[in-house]
């Protein structure tokens, strides 16, 4: 279990988090998500103790942090964070080696790890002879390897395939089942909604919402309108009764008024569109967090994060 | 602590070990040694194995005959066969000069003769002779030579001054000069000055080659984990003293690799060859000041290594330590001309010079044991100190990245920690 309390990073003249409060429990899949610069990877860099925080605690399964500690936690970089010319094995048992993993313990883990990725044939290659979605896999290997209690990974899924995202998404499944903690920041709210249990949305160094998805989602109850089209769908924005649109190529999302007319509006789209799909539902995180976000950015210019 | 600083040590000796530069830093600087140094003075003093054929332009057509006898007589190969034979080229005073010695060069430059030497017209006169070869690099024969010549020339003198022959022969004593080096402790070491300034250099270049090689390869893996955010990674799993305590001993582990490696192949060449450069007390006094000024340099270049954030600065920083390093290099002529010199003692007692100039000055003459005792206490000192500021600016700079510190900043964070 992780607790992070009134957590602040100031750089120079700029606050980059700002109290920011949050707990991620044991058996939780916790997704950190906020706009790009909000403050996620100084926060993720506090938890690690990379950065001394300049006021609020970090505790860990309710202790301070200690040498101890480091060995209970796997840690994954936002930019890739593995020497270029080393290979493969090496690499991950030094790593494992630097968490308190024997090296014979770890040479079999890595084993078993670089099998599950279907990486055993790349053992002795360098890591730069790797695609990024293979070295992805490797840096995310060397987090989690020394079977961590808390799991942190800065933006996981970038550079990563449709089908290598399912494979993390199983091993975090698996982490939550084996009781562990895994933290994990995204700026793609997509797979923050699927991949969650509880999520924390901050924006210029701030919490902004923070609770279960379930919560969240029910927060904002189901006012959202949700339309698969084909067809220019370009003119629903400005229908009455709708508060906010979000336009993809052949779907929309719409948020409502209180007390728009369904009716009309069904009215309104006939023979302009072709619909194939109509549904009322909760909003979508995208849709919660561009509320927020846009909300509150109205009111500032955006700030500058380390 | 202690196994994740092996971890760390473990991990930057096989890396680097591995790597290209030190591979070649390993086996190309003994080879780069033995050509810069040992192959000369081998050279040099080293007998000649074939007849050599020295042409002899005579126009006075007295000294030719009795030279080429002398010269047959009076040095001989170890095979007993003659050292030189002397063609007579133009001799007598109808002789052409000019077209003999234009013959000549040609001779000299395909190699038919080694070169020849151009007699004066008046024999009897204190005239310069000259000798015309490729090299003029061949002391002994130049030496021989020129000996041959005076005797030939006092012969005559003495004739014509009515002297007897056993008389003019017993005035002719034949002295081979043999420099002999003395110790301090008077004991005396047969080595020329050629050989003392090769082996001055060749320490000075090992020393200067073993502190850049794995200085430079712990500024790039530091440059790289810095850029990469490998560090994050590091820092996150150990603390950043246990960090640099694992690059430094991993350093170390490096370095004595590479001394123990050049060690055996200058044990392996004296006890092969013949080849010694230096006595083994020497040797081993020397290794102390290698080990010594080995890790100070690894504290620099931790300290003004880990602020940098592109190749370009560190390169910059590399050259700025390699001028300091080869300093000693440019004082070598001086050095043995007056090894008492207080000025060379004044530098000696710099930290970032003493190694070098130890090495230096250990196998030109062996300096006090006041100045080597007070030199290894300074530099022990040294290097507590240096790793102590080194690592406190390593715990910062490690994590700062973007632009690179100013100067100032640099200081504050060694002075405050």
């Amino acid at each position: 279990m992780l607790k992070v309390t009134g957590l602040r990073k100031e750089f120079a003249a700029v606050v980059a988090v700002d109290g920011v409060s949050f707990e991620a429990g044991n058996e939780e899949v916790f997704g950190l998500i906020g706009p790009n610069g909000a403050g996620k990877t100084t926060t993720i860099r506090m938890i690690l103790n990379i950065l001394v925080p300049d006021g609020g605690t970090v505790t860990y399964d309710g202790k301070g942090f200690s040498d101890e500690v480091r060995n209970h936690i796997g840690y994954l970089p936002e930019e890739r964070g593995l020497y270029r010319k080393s290979k493969l094995l090496d690499t991950i048992v030094y790593f494992a080696g630097l968490r308190g993993m024997k090296r014979a313990a770890a040479k079999a883990e890595t084993l078993r790890w670089l099998g599950r990725f279907s990486l055993e044939a790349y053992r002795d290659r360098k890591v730069e002879e790797l695609s990024k979605g293979n070295q992805q896999k490797v840096q995310f290997i060397c987090a989690i390897i020394h079977d961590p209690s808390i799991v942190v990974l800065d933006e996981p899924f970038s550079g990563l395939d449709p089908v290598n995202q399912i494979v993390f998404k199983d091993i975090f499944h698996e982490l939550r089942a084996g009781g562990k903690t895994v933290i994990f920041s995204t700026h793609q709210m997509d797979q923050a909604e699927k991949l969650s249990d509880t999520l924390c949305l901050i924006n210029r160094g701030r919490v902004v919402l923070g609770g279960t998805v379930r919560d969240v989602k029910r927060r904002y109850g189901t006012n959202s309108l949700h339309v698969e089209f084909s067809g220019d769908g370009a003119f629903m924005s400005a229908l009455p009764g709708v508060r906010r649109a979000l336009l993809y190529a052949n779907a929309a999302e719409l948020e409502l008024e209180t007390g728009a007319n369904i009716q009309t509006m069904i009215g309104a789209m006939n023979g302009k569109i072709d619909i194939t799909k109509f549904e009322l539902v909760e909003p979508s995180l995208q849709s919660i967090f561009i509320q927020t976000v846009g909300d509150s950015n109205a009111a500032a210019p955006p700030v500058e994060a380390a | 602590m202690i196994t994740k600083v092996v971890s760390v040590a473990r991990w930057e000796y096989l890396e680097k070990v591995r790597s290209k530069a030190f591979l070649i830093g390993l086996f190309l600087t003994p080879i780069l040694m033995v050509g810069l140094g040992v192959v000369p003075t081998l050279l040099i003093t080293q007998a000649d194995t074939r007849t050599k054929v020295i042409g002899v332009i005579d126009p006075s057509g007295a000294i030719a005959a009795p030279l080429a006898d002398l010269v047959q007589a009076r040095y001989r190969l170890a095979d007993g066969s003659p050292n030189y034979v002397i063609r007579p080229l133009a001799v007598g005073p109808a002789a052409d000069v000019q077209s003999a010695a234009a013959e000549a060069d040609r001779e000299t430059g395909a190699g038919e003769i080694e070169g020849y030497c151009l007699l004066g017209p008046v024999p009897e006169a204190d005239s310069a002779v000259e000798y015309r070869s490729k090299s003029v690099g061949d002391i002994q024969l130049v030496e021989n030579l020129q000996q041959a010549i005076r005797i030939v020339l006092s012969e005559r003198k003495g004739l014509s001054m009515g002297l007897d022959m056993t008389v003019i022969r017993a005035l002719n004593v034949k002295v081979d000069m043999k420099q002999v080096k003395l110790s301090k402790t008077g004991e005396k070491e047969d080595t020329g000055f050629l050989q003392v300034f090769f082996t001055a250099y060749v320490f000075l270049f090992m020393l200067f080659l073993l502190i850049v090689t794995s200085g430079q390869l712990l500024v790039r893996s530091i440059l790289e984990e810095k850029s990469n955010r490998i560090v994050e990674v590091l820092v996150s799993s150990c603390s950043s003293t246990e960090l640099m305590a694992g690059k430094v001993l991993g350093l170390s582990a490096l370095g004595f690799t590479q001394i123990g490696f050049w060690a055996l192949i200058g044990v392996i060449a004296s006890l092969s060859f013949g080849i010694v450069l230096v006595t083994p007390g020497i040797a081993a006094l020397l290794i102390v000041y290698f080990v010594l000024g080995y890790l100070f340099y690894a504290a620099v270049f931790i300290g003004a290594g880990s602020p940098l954030t592109t190749e370009q600065e560190a390169q910059q920083v590399t050259s700025y330590l390699v001028m300091i390093l080869v300093l000693p290099i440019a004082l070598a002529f001086p050095a043995m001309q007056n090894p008492d010199a207080t000025w060379l003692r004044v530098l000696t007692f710099i930290p970032f010079l003493t190694p070098t100039m130890m090495a230096l000055r250990i196998p030109i003459q062996m300096p006090s044991l006041w100045e080597i005792l007070g030199t290894i206490l300074l530099m022990v000192v040294s290097i507590f100190f240096a790793m102590v500021v080194a690592g406190r600016i390593f715990r910062i700079a490690i994590l700062s990245t973007g632009k690179s510190p100013k100067l100032a900043e640099i200081f504050r964070w060694a002075k405050e920690g």
